[in-house]
Formats: structure tokens, C-alpha cells, sequence
């Protein structure tokens, strides 16, 4: 009979994710790119704020989108129309991005093709935010449709962003209201940075792109 | 639902260790996780089952979850530690910092951690 043995490893079980995330994110500030990561709850108007924000800056930049979806290529076709070039990564059932999806994206690339990197996260308001993908900006999308309370059920995913969208406010007065959400978002974490959006009608976006440090 | 991650993200982890003490077979993990992990322990040894299904060295081995304590961090007054108990009435899963009362606190939801792992290590 072989012995065994107790081995004491008390190591984190996030470290290999979160390492490799600390990488990416020294990488793309050693070589001066922007790394986004969108978040926000299905529907929320994630891909249709990446077409308008693609169709504002692809004419000054390269914006490379990294689309995070369980199935399917609509939402990388849709930004890609707007002159970003796309990829989507199906994560069949997974919940999330990681640093290891984005990482295997990155080295099919060459990195310097490319100015501002923004990943679509899988829509969800609870996993996304476990996960560090190695972008220099969090940001979480919900939308004035999905009642007062979103922010407050939710308010993990907000402490980890450093942008709070509130989205589709084209429809605020219309049986939906933006007041709640905003303030909820500007409390729950101090120098939050709080953004009223319509992704349909361009509102707010050029704010958007101001905040990310985006030269126009 | 992000356990078939965790699981695999653990598993990965193991099978270095499993590599650097050359041993030949895995019979028990230790993981521990606090009460804010968002991490269900059902659906986390279930992930681990399939993950290691066909996984030799991992052949009847057990996962098991211990429970630590929550750790909120303050900006406000950098307090690090246990949340106040209440937590905060206004906000789901949020916390007051017991030191200065503040809501600016961050809660730790990543202390998932592999404490030990047993291993059958061959002598010689
Ligand atoms: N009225 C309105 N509809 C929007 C807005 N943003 C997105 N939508 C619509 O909401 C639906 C979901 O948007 P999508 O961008 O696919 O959401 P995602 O799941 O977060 O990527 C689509 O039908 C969009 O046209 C907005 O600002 N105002
Ligand atoms: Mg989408
Ligand atoms: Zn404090």
C-alpha cells in the first residue's frame, strides 16, 4: 500500500483566472490599448450600444469586440456592420467570460492591429462578476425596462464597475423611469460613474465615450 | 451557475499539485468557501463528479466544502474583517462597515480557496 499524504495547499481556487487577467491587463497598458468589459442582464442593450459606440469610433480607430453569448453570431454580425471586426465566443452553457476565453481571442490576433478592445459579456447580472477578464474598465449595463429595483437586487456587479449604463432611457415617462436606478447605482459605490443612455437614439453615447478616456 | 467553471478551475489546479508530488492517485479535496461565494456546494461536487469522471488519478475522490467567514473590505476606513450583522437594509448583499458604518464596503466574493488535498504518493 502506497502512503497518503495530507498536502496543505490553501491557494485560491480564482488564482489561474485572475493571474492571467492581471496579464492581459499589463499587456494591453505596455502597448497602450483600451480593454473594456461590458456587462448587464439579457436585453439590456449591450450589442446595441457596441454598434453605436462601433459606428462612432471605427473611423478614427480600430475596435476589435469580443462577444460573449451561450449560442449564435448575431451580435458580433450586427457590430461588426458598424466597421468593428468581431468575434464571438460561444460559451455553450457558461455564464460568463474568463481570462483564459479572451486570452485564446487575443492570440489569434496580433494585438497591434487593433486600439480599443471591448468584450460583450454573457448576460447576466451575477457570474460576469466573479470573473476577471483583464479589462482596465468594468462596466454594467441595465436598463429602465427592467424595473426600479435592478440595481438594488443586484448591487454586487455594480461594486465591481467602475461605469454604470442606465439604458433605453428614450422610454423614461413612458411607464419606465431612470431616477431610481441612477441614484441606486450612484450609492451603492462612491466615485461611481453613472451614464443615462438610449441606445436607439444615440443619447448619452458621446458621454460614454468621453468617460472611457476616448478621444473623439 | 458558474460552478462547472469553479470546478474546472479547481480541478486544473489539483492536477498540478497531483503532478509535482508525483502521485498516483487523488482522494480527497478540501475546498472552503464563505457564505457569500455565490457558489451552491451541491451543484459544485456535482460539476466536480463529471469533470473527473474520466480522469484516472481522480478515480473515487471526494470534494469537500468547508465553510470560512465573510470579508467585507471598507474604502472608506479600510476596515477589513467581518460584515456588521444586519448587513445593509437598503441593498441586497450589500454590507455596513462595523467600524465606521459606512456602505461603501466591498464584499469578498472570491475566497473560494483549495485548503488541502489528499494524495496516494508512491515511496522511493
Ligand atoms: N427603446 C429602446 N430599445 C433598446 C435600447 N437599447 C436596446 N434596445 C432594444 O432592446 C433589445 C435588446 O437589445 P440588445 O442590444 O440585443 O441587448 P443585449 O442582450 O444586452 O445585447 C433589442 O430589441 C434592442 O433594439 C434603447 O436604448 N431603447
Ligand atoms: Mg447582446
Ligand atoms: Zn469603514
Amino acid at each position: 500500500m502506497s502512503p497518503e499524504r495530507k498536502v496543505v495547499v490553501k491557494k485560491l481556487a480564482y488564482r489561474v483566472n485572475d493571474e492571467l487577467a492581471d496579464k492581459i491587463r499589463e499587456v494591453m497598458k505596455s502597448k497602450n490599448k483600451l480593454f473594456f468589459n461590458m456587462m448587464g442582464s439579457i436585453g439590456a442593450g449591450k450589442t446595441l450600444i457596441l454598434e453605436q459606440l462601433a459606428a462612432k469610433l471605427s473611423s478614427k480607430y480600430r475596435v476589435f469586440v469580443i462577444n460573449g453569448d451561450v449560442a449564435t453570431t448575431i451580435d458580433a454580425d450586427r457590430i461588426a456592420k458598424q466597421g468593428a471586426t468581431t468575434v464571438q465566443i460561444n460559451t455553450g452553457g457558461g455564464c460568463h467570460l474568463s481570462a483564459k476565453l479572451i486570452q485564446n481571442e487575443l492570440d489569434k490576433i496580433n494585438i497591434d492591429d487593433y486600439d480599443i478592445f471591448i468584450a460583450e459579456n454573457v448576460g447576466n447580472l451575477i457570474c460576469p462578476a466573479a470573473w476577471d477578464i483583464g479589462a482596465q474598465l468594468n462596466i454594467t449595463v441595465v436598463s429602465i425596462t427592467e424595473g426600479e429595483y435592478v440595481v438594488k437586487k443586484h448591487p454586487i456587479i455594480f461594486k465591481n464597475s467602475e461605469i454604470a449604463i442606465i439604458n433605453k432611457c428614450d422610454l423614461d415617462g413612458l411607464g419606465f423611469n431612470s431616477d431610481v436606478l441612477a441614484e441606486d447605482a450612484a450609492k451603492i459605490k462612491s466615485g461611481m460613474k453613472v451614464i443615462l443612455t438610449s441606445a436607439k437614439t444615440g443619447q448619452g453615447i458621446d458621454e460614454l465615450i468621453t468617460t472611457l478616456g476616448i478621444e473623439l | 451557475m458558474h460552478e462547472y467553471s469553479v470546478a474546472s478551475a479547481i480541478v486544473d489546479q489539483v492536477k498540478a499539485i497531483v503532478e509535482e508530488h508525483k502521485a498516483t492517485q487523488v482522494k480527497k479535496i478540501i475546498v472552503s468557501a464563505s457564505p457569500y461565494d455565490v457558489i451552491i456546494p451541491e451543484l459544485l461536487i456535482e460539476a466536480y463528479g463529471i469533470i473527473t469522471d474520466d480522469l484516472d488519478k481522480f478515480k473515487g475522490s471526494t470534494l469537500e466544502m468547508q465553510n470560512s467567514k465573510a470579508e467585507i473590505t471598507c474604502l472608506e476606513c479600510d476596515y477589513k474583517g467581518e460584515p456588521a450583522e444586519e448587513g445593509d437594509p437598503e441593498f441586497a448583499y450589500n454590507f455596513i462597515c462595523p467600524k465606521c458604518e459606512s456602505r461603501d464596503t466591498h464584499i469578498n466574493m472570491k475566497n473560494l480557496t483549495i485548503e488541502t488535498v489528499d494524495l496516494v504518493i508512491p515511496d522511493n
